[in-house]
């Protein structure tokens, strides 16, 4: 899974937008690794920088920003830099494409799906009159559509919400993507519809051998559907590494109150852990860690400097000064470590499990 | 640490990274945790009419028109309040011969010259401008009043929103010229007749604005929250709803004004207008046109349409200017 | 065991409808009958168009009852209804929304915007006490008193939400109506707002009716749970029973995809799909029945049969 050669290799990126004559700074040095046909998920909340990261990829920043600096290395080319539209179409939608939360949105209201489909494969495989309808009524058959002949003539307002992403999902893979990115593909759609539509992209993805980049908010979604995860917080990404070690051996101050705030986690008639306050403010300068201010059991030093990236193990990486050798030992939440105790004494990714800080 | 990094002998890992990052040991120490502070810490100080303001700044056309009406306006009021004005009804009469000082060209003794009985061009635009903008606004404030309040009681009250719909569709259907031309003739021509027609057909078109405003809002969470709260319907109009509304609002009474202006020319057009006692925009600009044939008294036609378009020309883009400053989808 | 708690609230044939613009009628709500007892916390869960959002709004007032009758403490208070009445019922019923982008007036103060049902009610007050009391309103949901004089847009989704918890809480309500309260906040926030929900409920022994989609949260907040599909209630049962013996196939259908955050469970998931059709109400018709233990479920009496069958063998 991680093992493979890097597709993309982001590094040190900074974004920023001039938002009402002042300087936002979106992303504050982010960097991630996409291996070859596995599925990451990037989690955090709105305004983490998730979304602004991911688009960067594609280009499709809003106007009004920019990327500051850092790069992002893929197929030999720095999308960091490129700065012309035209530069972006041999990428954008042929290489790598994207499914977003509305459906509505994506869709074109007056054109059938069938032509929506069917453009995809006119402008990327060259291919016309039968040829281009066959390929669209397979392509609908492939993502479940049924009875696609018929359906292929109608109009997205006549689908449901989960069928048109349905649709939006073929009119994105239909170009052989290398790299799909879903940005909170199933938020807007029902907990069954959910399932069913986590369900398709997973074969798809099996079957057409591209890589997937969920972006989401739901730690239920990242179990599903997850090879790797990375938290963002405040436009870094506070710890990656597999589901398992993100899941059952977090470090990170953050991704233990994200995890343990979640009620599938909390004890009935006890209060949950929650996070105080909210996130900070981005248009002025983060000092230390950005989380710091969240966070009861911080450090006199998160406030004082950045945390830089520790190495748990091969595979996983956590920005927090508790991981620093002159931290003190700091007991993580109950239900972390009830998370933990999930797994019993396995090794995960050859790093033993443990409190931060000493042995468990 | 100083003392640990000038000592002798290997350093252990710790030791070398201390020494790297120069963070004392004693800030790895828990810090003091005060929930508050992240309450207070996160929020924006957007403001919605700062961002307006900056936005209304940022259009360099528009504050060169805010600029010149807003002199126009000034002008017009002090105008007959600076020495050496002359009277805009005075005819007149060259001491020398006893003759009118008829259609005299602009110079000295009169600026914009004279008119074809001798009266002073200078005064009468002037004198013509403030009647013309004071009927403008008073007829903008009430369309604004009367519009406003129908449109209000159309849009959220769903109980009466049939009954005047049929109505509106009753007026509406009603040609605005045909009920100016009823009410001049019925009335005698006067600057009250002017705006008492021009009040009956204008509020129309804003209730009918107003009132699909509010039906795009009714229904927002915030509404249904003040109905919950048992707010009344009067004041959920006036605390909710209006002002979502002031912008747009304020757009189309700015855009009325010249309106209403170039309507009342077009009544003294047809000969419905102001009597030719009370000069105005619409008296000037039809004398100016009845000569407009003989090219030396062009002047005449010109120096008050100059003015009727700087009026209007400034209203509608300091209007336009004014409704992309205060759309909050502008507010990047 | 339910039947000595005192009742709150009553549905009894509870049917919303709206006319579509084509003429037609669309029923959001078919026939809904429950009640709410005292101090618990009712849980209604039913996917997007469900119905679930019509109920609450019934139940507040803002969409009229087409038939049936909804009653507090044994008192209508649908359709027309005295004064007095109307006054009491907007005091003791109140609502929290969903949007807290959406649910608070962007041009009034924050001042106002808590009191704004001080003024509605008809008791005189003194401008201080009312400052008063929204100065403690605000502190009860864990804001600082001087916020009472920003706008909203200054505030955070979560602050926002509580802002709205503020102004349901000064009107001593003894009924809210939470209709998805937490499904529109981060998910840093979601705890803080429900550990207010409950902590507010401890305090002053509110009663909650909590509308959501999302079982994993209804099933940490609530005391009871009805799972609506199609305008329909098909289950109604206590929290831990409905999850350990869920008898509807929709309801099991709902539970079987309720996203774990564990990777280990979630990729060995078997999500079940609820097909109508697996009903057979050709000559037996589905019915409201008790199976037992306050477990009601929507089931034809061969259903209801094997319903009971199923829990009798034990999970």
């Amino acid at each position: 899974m991680a093992n493979g050669p890097a597709i993309l290799e982001a590094k040190g990126l900074v974004i920023k937008f001039n938002l009402r004559g002042r300087t936002l700074t979106a992303i504050r040095g982010a960097g991630l690794e996409l291996y070859e046909g596995e599925t990451l998920a990037i989690v955090g909340e709105s305004g983490s920088g998730k979304s602004v990261l991911t688009k960067s990829l594609i280009g499709m920043l809003d106007r009004n920003g920019w990327v500051d600096s850092g790069s992002a290395m893929f197929e030999g080319r720095d999308l960091a830099r490129i700065k012309e539209e035209r530069d972006w179409l041999g990428v954008r939608g042929k290489k790598i494409s994207m499914v977003f939360q509305d459906p509505m949105t994506a869709l074109n209201p007056l054109l059938t799906i069938g032509a929506q489909i069917r453009e995809v494969f006119e402008l990327h495989h060259g291919l016309s009159g039968k040829k281009a309808d066959h390929a669209v009524v397979e392509m609908l058959e492939r993502v479940g559509i049924d009875n696609p002949e018929e359906r292929r003539r109608q109009y997205p307002h006549e689908f449901s919400g989960g069928m048109r992403q349905r649709v939006v999902i073929a009119i994105a893979v239909a170009c052989k993507p290398r790299i799909l990115i879903c940005d909170e593909p199933t938020t807007a759609l029902d907990v069954t519809i959910q399932a069913q539509i986590l369900g398709l992209i997973k074969a798809l993805q099996r079957d057409l051998a591209f890589t997937t980049v969920y972006i989401t908010h739901d730690l239920g979604v990242v179990a599903n559907v997850a090879d790797r995860v990375a938290v963002m917080y405040a436009g870094r990404i506070v710890e990656t590494g597999l589901a398992e070690e993100v899941f059952y051996d977090s470090r990170h101050p953050y991704t233990w109150a994200l995890l343990s705030s979640l009620p599938q986690l909390g004890v009935k008639g006890r209060p949950l852990y929650s996070i105080s306050g909210t996130p900070p403010n981005l248009f002025n300068e983060v000092r230390g860690d950005a989380f710091a201010p969240r966070n009861p059991k911080a450090l006199k030093v998160d406030f004082v400097a950045e945390p830089p990236e520790f190495e748990v193990s091969p595979t996983h990486r956590a920005s927090t000064w508790l991981l620093d050798p002159r931290a003190p030992r700091i007991e993580p939440p109950p239900a972390i470590l009830a998370m933990r105790a999930k797994l019993g004494g396995a090794k995960l990714g050859g790093a033993k499990l443990g409190a931060v800080g000493g042995a468990l | 640490m100083m003392r640990d990094r000038m000592s002798a002998g290997p350093m252990s890992p710790e030791a070398i990274r201390a020494a790297a990052d120069g963070l004392d040991a004693s800030l790895f120490e828990p810090a003091e945790f005060d929930a508050s502070s992240g309450e207070r810490g996160g929020y924006s100080n957007y403001s919605y009419w700062r961002s307006t303001a900056r936005g209304f700044i940022k259009n360099r056309v528009a504050l060169v028109f805010l600029a010149l009406l807003v002199t126009l306006l000034v002008f017009t009021f002090v105008q007959p309040l600076l020495p050496g004005q002359k009277s805009p009804t005075k005819i007149h009469i060259d001491p020398a011969t006893g003759m009118q000082y008829r259609n005299v060209e602009p110079g000295a003794e009169f600026w914009f010259g004279t008119n074809t009985i001798g009266q002073d061009l200078w005064s009468r635009i002037w004198s013509g401008t403030r009647t013309s903008l004071l009927i403008g606004l008073i007829v903008g404030a009430v369309e604004m009043v009367v519009g406003i309040a129908f449109g209000a009681v159309w849009g959220y009250v769903r109980r009466l929103d049939g009954v005047i719909t049929e109505l509106y569709n009753v007026l509406n259907n009603i040609p605005t010229t045909i009920v100016l031309m009823l009410l001049s003739y019925i009335l005698r021509p006067s600057f009250r007749t002017m705006v008492i027609a021009m009040c009956a057909t204008g509020w129309l078109g804003l209730a009918r604005f107003v009132r699909n405003q509010i039906v795009i809002i009714r229904d927002r969470e915030y509404n249904l929250a003040s109905r919950c709260l048992g707010t009344p319907t009067r004041r959920i109009i006036f605390k909710n709803l209006l002002p979502y509304l002031v912008s747009v609002i304020m757009l189309q009474t700015a855009l009325s004004i010249p309106g209403t202006i170039g309507w009342e020319v077009f009544l003294t057009y047809i000969g419905l207008g102001l009597p030719v006692s009370i000069p105005s925009l619409g008296n000037l600009v039809n004398e100016g046109r009845q000569i407009m044939m003989s090219p030396e008294l062009r002047y005449q036609l010109l120096f008050p349409t100059v003015v009727l378009s700087m009026i209007t020309i400034s209203f509608y883009v300091l209007g336009n200017a004014f409704s992309d400053a205060s759309d909050p989808r502008n507010h990047v | 065991m339910s039947g000595e708690r005192e009742t709150v609230l009553e549905l009894r044939d509870l049917e919303v409808s709206f006319r579509l613009k084509g003429g037609g009628v669309f029923k959001a709500v078919k026939g809904v009958s429950f009640s709410i007892y005292k101090g618990e916390t009712f849980g209604l869960v039913g996917e997007s168009g469900s119905g679930k959002t019509s109920i609450g709004r019934a139940i507040v007032r803002i969409n009229d009852a087409s038939s049936g009758s909804i009653l507090y403490k044994g008192r209508e208070i649908s359709g027309r209804i005295p004064k007095e009445l109307d006054r009491e019922v907007v005091r003791k019923i109140q609502m929290i929304f969903q949007d807290p982008m959406a649910s608070l007036n962007e041009r009034a103060k924050v001042d106002y915007i808590v009191s704004e049902g001080l003024y509605n009610i008809g008791v005189k007050r003194s401008e201080g006490e009312r400052r008063a009391m929204v100065a403690k309103a605000l502190l009860e949901v864990g804001l600082l008193p001087e916020f009472a004089s920003r706008f909203p847009h200054e505030f955070s989704g979560g602050q926002r939400q509580r802002i709205g918890i503020a102004r349901a809480l000064i009107m001593e309500p003894e009924l809210v109506v939470a209709d998805e309260p937490i499904s529109a906040l981060d998910v840093s926030i979601r705890a803080q707002v429900l550990n207010l929900l409950s902590a507010i409920q401890k305090a002053k022994g509110l009663t909650y009716l909590f509308i959501a989609h999302d079982l994993s949260v209804v099933r940490f907040i609530t005391d009871r749970i009805a799972v609506i599909n199609k305008g329909e209630i098909v289950e109604l049962a206590e929290t831990e029973e409905l999850f350990r013996n869920p008898l509807h196939p929709y309801t099991r259908a709902l539970i079987s995809a309720i996203p774990q955050p564990d990777p280990l469970v979630e990729r060995k998931k078997v999500v079940m799909v609820y097909d109508p059709k697996c009903h057979d109400c050709s000559t037996d018709k589905p019915a409201w029945t008790d199976v037992g233990g306050g477990h009601f479920v929507l089931a034809n009496e061969k259903e209801a049969d094997a319903y009971r069958a199923r829990i009798a063998s034990g999970p």
